[in-house]
């Protein structure tokens, strides 16, 4: 793959911070990380609390230089203080949360703020401005004093104001905490349709359905370390290499049972359930998890509901974090 | 530097402090009742002593707001959480501040003017000033002056969220050096060369040498030696702080400091 597939190559990645308060001396809040997006994706970064998730998205964002290893983005190298302009035409980051606004301006006087402080033309502002309030939809709250805004609409006009320099990256740092699911799912919306425009998009969460909604790729952090990668059947894959089955039949599957075993290597266990049906469970390898193949060697026990027992994207990750906190 | 994001600091502060009262508490109130006290004390005595403590109460109404709220303005953003987005920004933080800063310079202006203006119609203290025209110019230099150490004193606000703690350490101080209190040559003599590298010492020096008739300025220098100094000091002030402030601006991504408040 070409270089320039690539938004973001990180090398071995690492920031620690002096505490002069407590007693031991540093803290390392990202402990060499390594990974690549690809330009146009959703990128997601998961991990609990205080595991390196906003500490990692500052460094990309040029908001935070790191200790040592590499972040080069779209190209350019972060920690080089000549880049750090230039990038910055080219990323925008929501932070998010009831902060970061100026409470006394309205929401247009805000994004105008900010519109200026990206030089964008005067001329240019007013057209940008109204598109951006119409795609968060605060266009008839645009005038309001922010500080009159509801949390959904600060989101808002945050994202808005992420856009006004049309960024090819945007990093979204829990884009959805503290939302009502109806809102959250608006802004899930918003995301897709920002990155089906082909931006790229770097998000944390701390919802495995958001993640597993919208991230193409993700890694798991813990103890700012990664402890996982991958898109989401590559994480709950780094678990586990295989997959289980289960199927309700009306009839005990004796041959079905003996041609799993032969032809798969596969244990079944078979339970009757008290209404008189069969439960049967094995386990194989992910690449035979074809429920047709199944389907068939069933079929003459009557089958009443099969299905693949998933594991989810939630039992990975409390095995991976589990594991990295030792 | 960008002149947008110089306006844009102008204009985000002027509609902040007009949707906010709070402000017109220490900007305009407090120098205004400074000066009424001071009036108060010297109710019994004429002439350039009176013109001393109405020249005190204008120039601590426009220090306090070029240095009190133009630094305070980061303090604010610290703790609004719009920092990290100023300093996200492609723009200087010093652009910002400057815009911020003449804003405040005109509110500091205004305060003068107000005070000048009750000075003389209420309380009758009858400055004659002996060239209004050059007064009210030097007035303004004397103001740009103060901000431009005001700008100076700011880039801590944008180092440390501690920046309170440095400009109350200077505020008064400055404010006493700058012989807006009680004139230069009354202070110690040690603490006379520090006032000589304050522009705003200059400033007032002028001031008062377009006030009083007969004025001997500080160091015996002609009014225009007082405003070539005012200019090159000033100027070395604003440049300073803009060194200042790129390293400043630099330093707190290192640290880590941006974020907290
Ligand atoms: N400016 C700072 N100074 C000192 N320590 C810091 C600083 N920023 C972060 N840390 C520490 O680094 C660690 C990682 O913090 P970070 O904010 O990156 O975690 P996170 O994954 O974003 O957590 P959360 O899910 O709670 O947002 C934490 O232990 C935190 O205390
Ligand atoms: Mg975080």
């Amino acid at each position: 793959m070409d270089d320039s597939d690539y938004a973001i190559v990180v090398e071995n990645l690492t920031r620690t911070f002096s505490s002069h308060h407590n007693g031991n001396p540093k803290k390392v809040a990202v402990d060499g990380i390594s990974f690549t997006v690809k330009k146009g994706e959703i990128y997601g970064i998961l991990g609990p609390n205080g595991a390196g998730k906003t500490t990692t998205i500052k460094m990309l964002s040029t908001l935070l230089i790191p200790t040592s290893g590499k972040a080069t983005i779209l190209g350019l190298d972060v920690t080089d203080e000549k880049n750090v302009r230039t990038l910055r035409n080219r990323i925008n980051v929501v932070s998010g949360g009831e902060r970061g606004l100026y409470y006394r301006l309205s929401g247009r006087q805000n994004l105008e703020f900010f519109a200026d402080l990206y030089n964008i033309p005067k001329k240019k502002q007013k057209k940008l401005i109204d598109d951006l309030l119409e795609l968060v939809e605060l266009t008839d709250a645009a005038d309001i004093k922010t500080e009159n805004y509801s949390r959904g609409m600060k989101q808002r006009i945050h994202i808005a104001h992420a856009l006004i320099n049309d960024p090819e990256i945007l990093y979204l740092d829990e884009p959805t905490i503290g939302l009502d699911p109806e809102i959250s799912k608006e802004i899930r919306s918003l995301i897709r349709k920002l990155s089906d425009g082909g931006k790229t998009i770097i998000l944390t969460t701390h919802y495995m359905f958001e993640a597993e909604e919208l991230c193409n790729h993700m890694i798991i952090m813990s103890g700012g370390k990664i402890v996982g990668k991958g898109n989401v059947t590559d994480i709950k894959n780094s678990i586990s290499n295989s997959s289980s089955i289960r199927v309700v039949t009306e009839r005990e599957p004796v041959f079905a049972i003996e041609s799993i075993r032969t032809q798969m290597n596969a244990d079944s266990k078979v339970t009757k359930l008290l209404n008189g049906r069969f439960v049967t469970k094995f386990t194989i390898p992910i690449e035979y998890n074809d429920l047709s193949m199944y389907e068939n060697i069933f079929r003459q026990y009557n089958i009443k509901n099969i299905g693949v027992e998933e594991i989810t994207l939630e039992d990975a990750y409390l095995a991976l974090v589990g594991d990295g906190e030792e | 530097m960008s002149f947008r994001a110089v306006k844009a600091g102008f204009r985000q502060q002027a509609i902040q402090f007009i949707t906010d009262p709070q402000w017109i508490i220490p900007s305009l109130i407090l120098p205004f009742l400074f000066t009424m006290v001071m009036l108060f004390i010297y109710r019994d005595v004429t002439g350039p002593i009176v013109l001393q403590a109405v020249l005190g109460g204008g120039v601590l109404g426009m220090w306090a707001n070029t240095l009190f709220a133009s630094s305070f303005t980061i303090a604010y953003d610290r703790m609004n959480g719009t920092f990290e987005p100023m300093l996200c920004s492609p723009t200087r933080i010093f652009d910002i501040l400057l815009g911020r800063s003449l804003w405040n310079a005109f509110i500091g202006l205004l305060n003068a003017i107000l005070i000048f203006i009750v000075a003389e119609l209420i309380f009758g203290t009858g400055l004659s000033l002996m060239n209004p025209i050059g007064f009210f110019f030097m007035l303004i230099l004397t103001l740009f002056s103060l901000s431009s150490v005001g700008m100076l004193i700011s880039t801590s606000f944008v180092f440390t969220r501690m920046g309170s703690f440095f400009s109350s350490i200077f505020e008064y101080p400055i404010y006493v050096l700058s012989g807006a209190l009680v004139p230069i040559t009354m202070l110690p003599t040690s603490l006379q060369y520090i006032s000589y590298i304050l522009p705003p010492a200059w400033g007032i020096d002028a001031m008062k040498y377009s006030a009083i008739e007969g004025y001997e300025s500080m160091m015996g220098v002609s009014v225009y030696t007082d405003i070539l100094v005012i200019l090159i000091l000033s100027a070395l002030f604003l440049m300073a702080s803009f060194l200042v402030m790129s390293k400043v601006e630099r330093r707190i991504l290192s640290d880590g400091s941006a974020t907290r408040y």
